[in-house]
């Protein structure tokens, strides 16, 4: 498996009153072709700015990103985003959302709406085209922006905490569905979690942020084969990892709030 | 009655009726009552009357004609010049940054009082009449078309880039159907205004309008006829608003959602 993105010394400084804060230390990231890696660490350790610099959306007073071996300037449809927030265009019906990037890129509408329609019924929102996103509910609103990332077939998938905002169940259920999903496809995953059991279920690789400044404490592969059950949770190479990650986490949540006081 | 609690559909008809009922009932205690000399304010039935007599004898229709069509074409100039800046403004901040100290202090200049300016400019013929109503709402419409595009949610912007749009494509298929809804509720409310503006201009130099009816009647202290001229200019306006609110309605069904 080759290598599809490449973090080098990527930086984040934010101006302040007091000069500036480092937000992210000098990172570094592999991420192999196919590969389906979680990022943890808990909130304000930077995980979140280190995803929106790989999509483009924030930028690095340091380091460079490469994709595919090309540096990267600005987001781009080779980088498909989901969003912990709800980002489905209101004015579009869920068929046209997911056409959005299509259109975009002069896709024959005969063709978007093949497209469409078919991601859309691989999140189980067949007969739901017609609705606008305000009529959906939280957990189908974000099957549906993945159905839109996913239908403009991006190199590869970054995910901001896209369940974060769901119900405890929703969230599972949604776990079941991206991996299922992506044992499919195998298209390359980003995702950025600070759910523990989540991070350890989903990934086949877990990076451990630190808090501020952000830097990657711990990198652990995930001992489960695919493809999972939601059973495993309860096998002991799962809790295993999920108890030394807990006090990965744990340890810097202290240091952070030390940090604070 | 309780703080917010909405009002029935049915009652809310009828509660709004009913204040008109009481307006006109009010008034004509008052005038046939003697309460107030005919002098200063006719009774609702003469004015019912010298208004259909207006209408048949005196081509009061035409009148109306020439009001609508004023303020309809200095709001379509000034929308459609609005647009195109208001949108420009809210997506590019160095716009916005070279304009906008400009135009909010242009929108306080009112309207009205250059009037006898513009009769000096242009005459008293209709480009006067076209200028007071586009000075009145060109301005508003700008700012407030530009803070609602420049108030589009930053998340959705930030989608349309992972799913591929350019600069361009963000403002024609993010930035203006996102604020479309809002710019539309603008134009309906700033065509409100536009009415009152073109009174003004109608009650000073001009041989046709409303206005210009209503100036004739003073001198002849027809207030029947004043007062029927009023109710006109209202309802049109009324009638304006609530086709302007069902046409948003239609347009925009998904503004509507989640109210």
């Amino acid at each position: 498996m080759g290598q599809i993105l490449s973090v080098r010394g990527v930086e984040r400084r934010f101006a302040s009153a007091t000069g500036s804060t480092l937000a992210l230390q000098a990172t570094d990231l592999d991420v192999a072709e196919n590969d389906f890696i979680t990022i943890l660490g808990p909130s304000g350790c930077g995980k979140s700015t280190l995803l929106r610099i790989v999509a483009g959306l924030d930028t690095q007073t340091a380091g460079e990103v490469l994709l595919d071996g090309r540096v990267i300037h600005g987001p781009g449809a080779d980088r498909g985003m989901v969003f912990q927030s709800y980002t489905l265009f209101p004015w579009l019906s869920v068929l046209d959302n997911v056409c959005f990037g299509l259109r975009e890129r002069g896709l024959p509408r005969a063709q978007q709406l093949e497209v469409a329609r078919d991601f859309l019924a691989k999140v189980g929102l067949k007969g739901f085209e017609d609705h606008y996103p305000k009529q959906l509910s939280g957990g189908m609103q974000q099957r549906t922006a993945l159905a839109r990332a996913l239908a403009n077939d991006p190199r590869m998938l970054l995910m901001d905490e896209p369940f974060g905002a769901l119900d405890h169940q929703t969230r599972e259920l949604m776990q079941e569905l991206l991996l299922g999903i992506w044992e499919a496809q195998r298209k390359t995953v980003l995702f950025v979690t600070h759910d523990i059991d989540e991070a350890v279920f989903m990934g086949n690789r877990v990076v451990v942020m630190s808090a501020r400044p952000g830097r990657i404490k711990l990198d652990r592969v995930v001992p489960l084969a695919h493809p999972r059950h939601y059973s495993v949770k309860t096998t002991p190479e799962f809790t295993e990892l999920k108890a030394e990650l807990t006090e990965a986490v744990r340890a810097e949540v202290i240091a952070a709030q030390a940090m604070m006081a | 009655m309780k703080p917010l609690v909405p009002v029935a559909p049915g009652t809310r008809v009828v509660l709004g009726v009913s204040f008109f009922v009481l307006f006109v009932a009010v008034w004509a205690a008052a005038t046939f009552g003697g309460l107030v000399s005919k002098t200063f304010l006719a009774d609702p039935l003469t004015m019912l009357k010298s208004g259909y007599t207006l209408l048949t004898e005196m081509d009061f229709a035409e009148d109306i004609g020439m009001t609508v069509w004023r303020v309809l074409g200095g709001f379509v100039i000034a929308a459609a010049l609005a647009l195109p800046l208001g949108v420009a403004m809210g997506a590019y901040k160095p716009v916005e940054a070279f304009f906008e100290p400009f135009v909010s202090f242009a929108r306080y200049l009112p309207a009205s009082a250059f009037i006898p300016l513009l009769i000096l400019w242009a005459g008293i013929g209709e480009a006067q009449k076209l200028a007071v109503i586009f000075i009145g709402s060109f301005f508003q419409l700008v700012l407030m078309i530009a803070v609602t595009v420049g108030n589009t949610r930053r998340d959705l912007v930030e989608a349309a880039y992972t799913l591929g749009v350019k600069d361009a494509g963000l403002i024609r298929r993010v930035l203006i159907p996102g604020a479309a809804p809002e710019i539309a509720e603008t134009l309906r409310m700033v065509l409100g205004w536009a009415w009152t503006y073109v009174i003004v201009a109608e009650l000073i130099g001009a041989s046709s309008g409303i206005g210009h009816m209503i100036t004739d009647s003073q001198a002849l202290l027809a207030t029947d006829q004043i007062i029927f001229g009023i109710i006109v200019i209202g309802l049109i306006g009324l009638a304006s608003d609530l086709l302007f609110k069902w046409v948003n309605r239609r347009a925009f069904p998904w503004a509507q959602l989640g109210r």
